[in-house]
């Protein structure tokens, strides 16, 4: 390390990471997104990154939260809770007793929940703005950061945002690197004991595998190449869909209630 | 006044030569240990050298008799000169002997000479090109200083500018000879060379008197449970010290160079390059004065090491590029040639696994082939239930709902791929055809390990290694056949350290067992010219040359074979885990094979191999088809001859639905 490393405060970025889950056979891994947001930080210049991790000690999980340490990490903090408990007022009560600046996740778990709400729920306790769906971090100046956000079809909005805050990753982040088995196997998982708050309503549901979603059908009814080329390029078009702006929140709920009656999502 | 000389000038070159043994051998012990039998392996050095080793250099009959001519008489005449010029033991018949043995070390150094004069590229220059000039002067000189003691030339002969005149020379043969020998010199092989043989690290390679050595193919097993021992090698000090002691022993003869396939495709890799770069790592220093051929694309003088320092940097350069260790296709011709027996696979594989295991850094694909091996234990990443899908109609027994068989049938990952999955239901045909009692482990089965260890991931393949063996361990079989070499050479050769000791065939092998038994039955081949490509794993890895060769025969084919062929066969670029790091050259490296197909006129070429079958069959334009051992004889099978055979079949309670090609 060098001498003015006392003069740049180096940028606190803490990682949260999931145990995952393979979609063919159903093991325990390193989750892609995840594994996604750590190499996200490990590319910011001057940070310093911190894993962290909520959840059980057991056999599988741990392996699977070697898979990030195996990505260069020395350590990895682990928040304890056990099973079938709400990990995000753990995950609150951690993050505000040391705050970094940055907090990246992945947009959801791979199993469990995974509704995808975890950033959201925890930026709104915490009090911070969120932005989803990173493609990069570009810099990070007097406290500010410049993301790159991915929009569908390769599009990409650049914002700003005042830290500290909350970012989710999305598919077109940089490819995680390889877990290496070394430094996987050194790495020390640091338990630290976490409030513990159990999820009474996820005691009551019921889980079985996820049916394969119907999806519409693109009727193509092209003559040429140069046709069927164009139509597989095009974006999927609901069609009759609404931008409503400036609108109440009854009216939207409203609309979004009729949406979701005429798609058969709720009856 | 030679009388006073010469002892002074050869005890001085004996001492200066012990000075520089001593510290070379320091450098040598900068690696980790590595036990060996001292006494034993240096009482087993000259069976080693005078066996084993000419069995090697044999393969050329003009260097060989050139060899033993040189060193022959270089080792003869250099005790006698100890015991004639250094003790004065003049008399009688030595100062003859003496005379003999450095006459014929001038001849065999004529013949060095010759070989110079338009030395092949893969002959390195420098100063190996001074060494005839050497062994001349050495050999001519004490032929020289000897004549007078044996009373040929009057004591006085000559004047004392003729004695300095001849001193001289002989200070520059002893100091090549001797002086060199010991302090890094071209002779340096022969004192490493001598001791790498006595102390090598795969023993069981070399013949005894009992009988031939055995093909010691199998990588050795990293230590994963003692977290303090290294992950592969990082410096060039993680080596055994007698790993040190092989590279130190490479006499830069090239003749890995030019069998290495990865070297004609134009990858940057040059064996013998490889194995000068750990030397010049344990030594320290820079690479700038190797005279050989430079790994293609990257020029000489680029590179440096130290005996501590990382021999792949994470990132810039320094002793060796990443590249150059993930292009060998780990298909050991290279070793195969060495007369040197240097390991040189070993050392790229244990590079590899601090590669991988540490850094993290498997070029290419690797990572996603390691990750799937972890996650569904195949390294195509496809549902381990789905393993069986290509067999559905075949109603194949399984070990689960038998328990036991005679043959247990190893499909291998080939059972994932559409072509492999023909060379199966062929093998699946041949095997009922003779009435086989066979059954598989069907989605019980994991891969091998093959791919994640010539990788370097070490802990997946123990991983795999031990779940497989758990599994085999539940089944009562006699034996494990499979038309996969990588799965035959790692369940047979490599599943024995981590425990687990089966009897392993080939499909080859196997099937011309049955030939020899009368259980199959064929009709003549009418097809065209057939060639036969020997896969890496069943031949230089287990040996195993003739039982292809012999269905072959069985099936009334004629074989044309390849110029190189045999255990010079050369590789598809399949093995190693090469197609999945995919390192660019300018070659393919079968394509190069199909042109040695192509050049044998052969319509079709025989293999045994998927990794071969895939490779060869990739290949644009190629002028032959391949086709797997299996389907020939799927192929050619008829009824047998009489009736009786076919009441035999009818009582064997498999199923009675046959496929019928």
């Amino acid at each position: 390390m060098r001498p003015e490393q006392s003069t740049i405060q180096p940028l606190e970025i803490t990682v949260l990471v999931s145990v995952g889950r393979h979609p063919t056979t159903g093991r325990a891994r390193r989750a892609d997104q995840d594994a996604r947001a750590v190499e996200l930080a490990r590319g910011v210049a001057d940070a310093r990154v911190q894993l962290m991790h909520a959840g059980g000690k057991e056999a599988d999980c741990e392996s699977a939260l070697r898979g990030y340490l195996g990505m260069g990490f020395d350590a990895l903090t682990l928040v304890e809770q056990p099973e079938g408990a709400d990990t995000l007022p753990a995950l609150a009560e951690a993050l505000r007793g040391a705050p970094p600046q940055l907090v990246i996740t992945g947009e959801r778990a791979e199993q469990g929940e995974g509704s995808g709400l975890l950033p959201y729920l925890l930026a709104e306790r915490l009090g911070w703005p969120v932005v989803s769906g990173l493609a990069a971090v570009e810099s990070v100046e007097n406290g500010v950061a410049t993301l790159l956000q991915a929009l569908p079809r390769g599009q990409r909005r650049r914002l700003k945002v005042r830290l500290p805050a909350i970012v989710t990753v999305d598919g077109a982040a940089p490819a995680p690197r390889q877990s290496a088995f070394g430094p996987a196997r050194r790495g020390h998982l640091a338990a630290v004991p976490g409030g513990v708050t159990v999820d009474e309503a996820w005691a009551n549901w019921e889980t079985q595998p996820a049916r394969k979603r119907p999806k519409r059908l693109k009727i193509v009814k092209a003559a040429s190449a140069r046709d069927r080329f164009k139509a597989a390029a095009a974006k999927a078009e609901g069609g009759g869909g609404q931008v409503l702006t400036d609108v109440a929140p009854e009216q939207g709920a409203e609309a979004i209630l009729k949406l979701l009656k005429e798609e058969g999502v709720l009856r | 006044m030679l009388d006073t000389l010469l002892p002074i000038l050869i005890f001085a070159a004996l001492g200066l030569a012990a000075i520089g043994a001593i510290r070379r051998a320091r450098l040598w012990r900068q690696g980790r240990p590595s036990p060996v039998p001292v006494i034993k392996g240096l009482a087993a050095m000259p069976r080693r050298y005078l066996v084993d080793l000419h069995h090697v250099v044999g393969r050329d009959k003009v260097m060989s008799n050139t060899h033993v001519a040189t060193a022959g008489g270089f080792v003869a005449a250099a005790v006698l000169m100890v015991l004639v010029h250094g003790l004065g033991l003049a008399a009688g018949v030595l100062g003859w002997v003496l005379l003999a043995a450095s006459a014929t070390m001038f001849v065999g150094s004529c013949f060095v000479a010759r070989r110079r004069r338009q030395p092949p590229s893969r002959l390195s220059k420098g100063p190996w090109m001074r060494l005839p000039k050497s062994l001349m002067a050495f050999s001519l000189s004490v032929f020289a200083i000897t004549l007078p003691a044996v009373g040929l030339l009057p004591e006085d002969f000559g004047s004392w500018i003729l004695a300095l005149a001849l001193c001289a020379v002989l200070v520059w043969g002893l100091g090549e000879m001797v002086f060199g020998m010991a302090w890094g010199g071209p002779m340096k092989h022969a004192f490493a060379g001598a001791l790498h043989l006595a102390f090598h690290r795969r023993a069981e390679r070399f013949s005894t008197q009992g009988g031939e050595g055995r093909p010691s193919t199998g990588l050795k097993a990293l230590n994963l449970d003692d977290e303090s021992a290294p992950l592969g090698v990082e410096k060039p000090s993680d080596f055994t010290w007698n790993q040190l002691l092989g590279f130190d022993a490479c006499v830069q003869c090239g003749r890995c160079e030019a069998m290495c396939p990865a070297f004609a495709a134009g990858q940057p890799l040059n064996p013998k390059k490889l194995i000068q770069d750990m030397v010049v790592g344990m030594a320290g220093g820079s690479d700038a004065a190797y005279a050989g051929s430079p790994y293609p694309g990257k020029p000489v003088g680029e590179h440096q090491g130290t005996p501590h320092g990382p021999i792949v940097a994470r990132e810039g350069k320094a002793l060796v590029d990443a590249e150059t260790l993930w292009s060998c296709t780990t298909c050991r011709a290279c070793v195969e040639e060495c007369p040197m027996m240097i390991e040189h696979v070993d050392a790229i594989v244990d590079m590899r696994r601090f590669l991988t295991l540490e850094h993290g850094n498997t070029p290419n694909k690797g990572a996603e082939v390691l990750d799937n091996l972890i996650a569904t234990d195949n390294p195509g990443g496809f549902d381990p239930g789905a393993r069986m899908h290509w067999a559905a109609d075949l109603e194949l027994p399984l070990m689960a709902d038998r328990g036991e068989a005679e043959v247990l049938l190893w499909l291998g990952d080939g059972a994932y791929d559409m072509r492999n999955q023909r060379t199966l239901r062929s093998l699946v045909k041949v095997l009922r055809a003779a009435d086989v009692d066979f059954a598989v482990l069907g989605n019980e089965e994991r891969d091998s390990g093959d791919v994640a260890r010539r990788l370097g991931d070490e802990a997946t393949f123990q991983s795999l290694a031990k779940r497989n063996i758990a599994t085999l361990s539940k089944y009562r079989f006699q034996r494990i056949v499979t038309c996969d070499p990588h799965s035959f050479h790692v369940l047979g050769n490599e599943y024995g350290e981590m425990g687990g000791q089966y009897e392993v065939r080939h499909h080859s092998t196997y099937i011309a067992e049955l030939f020899e038994a009368g259980r199959l039955h064929v009709k003549p081949w009418k097809g065209g010219g057939v060639t036969y490509h020997d896969p890496c794993y069943l031949g230089r890895y287990n040996g195993e040359y003739e039982a292809p060769r012999n269905v072959l025969k069985a099936l009334g084919i004629e074989v044309a074979e390849m110029e190189r062929s045999g255990f010079r066969s050369r590789c598809c670029g399949g093995g190693g885990g090469a197609p999945i790091t995919d390192i660019p050259g300018e070659r393919r490296i079968p394509d190069m094979r199909m042109n040695d197909v192509g050049e044998t006129g052969a319509e079709l070429v025989a293999v045994g191999c998927p990794q071969c079958t895939a490779m060869l069959e990739g290949v644009v334009d190629a002028t032959a088809e391949v086709r797997d051992i299996a389907e020939l004889v799927a192929g050619a099978l008829t009824e047998a001859p009489e009736a009786s055979a076919g009441a035999d079949r009818q009582s064997s309670n498999r199923p009675q639905a046959v496929e019928v090609a």
